[in-house]
């Protein structure tokens, strides 16, 4: 999430931002089909959470922590379409308002991020939903944060492939696959733990409030 | 007052240099790009500069010095080519984005969509004021223990968070939806 610009070669990026234009549009016709003065706020207040929820601590043994990317919680919870359109406005406010983050590196973590991640989380979500809810949001919230980390890993080590001077020093990002992946993967793997177990917390708590707001 | 015709071409204006930063590979071009840049921030280069640094440290400091020991054991030399131009390019691309914050209003520039401009407030607007109160629940938890607080609690604690933080964005667009409708923002 905060690769800054210069490290994504143009010749990845202005593809990337095509095919996330073509899942934005998708997107906005699915959510958005009716923005009104009901889902229009609806969208905004899901892209504020989900930015917000990118300043809870993700606690770690021994006292320390990372941060939260919650995509795993907003696709079991509200869906895939609502997570990725939510996801790449949050991505999009913290470029161009906050600096935070690449605005050259804002498609790469949509797709990454906000649609694998979050098809990825939804998809095991259902599918082992009949073995049990607290099963079925640990796995989303542990894929949701492990294959979009797959993904950046892969785009990241093509970067000296796609773009090398004629000595074949590399222009961009410099690691190839063989650093990336581990590099990535491994903390990941391990990060994804805790991402998991908060989803599974996070989820009851959206639940809970579900069941509120259908008894009011 | 600024106006949305001129803060749209500003946003052009900074996509284009974005794009054109990118493409840069030539160590001399971008240090003139960047001598550019920091002509045009005027009285605030020395913030801006400072703002960019920080931005950008921890992500291009870890790979520049992991690459550069990595080359330094292949080769017994230093990447200076590489690393001249990765941070000139990193720096004039963060330099040129916290720029054209200081000098664009978003808002203003995205007004050519009504709903767009509606749902980037809405979300920007709440964002903060989330963000605010998430950072007073941790210093709340820090400030209510004696000693430091389990692995469990903080779960709890984050868990709590997250849980109020739904609650909250329900509420918001309940609000907001009601604001809209009594104003007949869509009719």
């Amino acid at each position: 999430m905060h690769i800054p610009d210069g490290f994504i070669a143009p010749q990845m990026y202005l593809p990337l931002y095509g095919a996330a234009a073509g899942l934005w549009a998708v997107g906005a016709r699915r959510i958005a089909r009716d923005l009104d003065e009901t889902t229009l706020p609806w969208l905004a207040a899901l892209t504020a959470a989900a930015f917000a929820l990118s300043f809870i601590a993700l606690p770690l043994p021994g006292g320390t922590s990372a941060h939260v990317t919650g995509v795993g919680l907003l696709a079991a919870c509200f869906g895939i379409w609502q997570a990725f359109m939510a996801l790449s406005l949050v991505f999009a406010i913290q470029a161009l308002l906050f600096g935070d983050g690449g605005v050259t590196t804002l498609p790469l973590n949509a797709l990454a991020m906000g649609f694998a991640g979050a098809l990825a989380a939804r998809g095991v979500f259902l599918s082992t939903r009949r073995v049990g809810q607290t099963p079925a949001l640990f796995l989303a919230g542990w894929i949701g944060l492990f294959l979009p980390a797959v993904l950046i890993a892969l785009a990241l080590g093509a970067q000296p492939l796609i773009a090398a001077n004629e000595a074949g020093t590399p222009r961009y990002f410099p690691f190839g696959w063989s650093v990336t992946l581990p590099a990535l993967l491994i903390p990941h793997a391990l990060l994804g733990l805790g991402e998991g177990a908060l989803t599974v917390l996070g989820g009851r708590a959206i639940e809970r409030l579900r069941e509120r707001y259908r008894n009011d | 007052m600024p106006s949305a015709a001129l803060e749209r071409a500003k946003f052009l204006v900074w996509l284009a240099a974005i794009v054109a930063a990118s493409w840069l590979s030539d160590a001399a071009w971008l240090a003139a790009g960047l001598g550019l840049v920091l002509l045009a921030a005027g009285r605030a280069v020395f913030r801006l500069t400072r703002r960019a640094l920080l931005a950008t440290l921890a992500f291009t400091g870890t790979v520049s010095l992991t690459y550069a020991a990595w080359f330094w054991w292949q080769q017994d030399a230093l990447p200076l080519d590489w690393l001249v131009t990765v941070n000139l390019r990193v720096l004039l691309m963060a330099l040129l984005t916290f720029l054209f914050i200081e000098r664009t209003n978003l808002f203003l520039a995205l007004g050519f969509s009504r709903r767009l401009s509606f749902l980037l407030v809405l979300a920007v607007s709440q964002s903060l004021a989330l963000r605010r109160t998430l950072d007073e629940f941790r210093q709340g938890l820090d400030s209510r223990a004696l000693v430091r607080v389990g692995l469990r609690d903080r779960y709890r604690a984050a868990a709590r968070a997250a849980g109020w933080l739904f609650d909250r964005a329900l509420a918001n667009a309940h609000e907001s939806a009601r604001a809209m409708q009594s104003r007949g923002m869509f009719r």
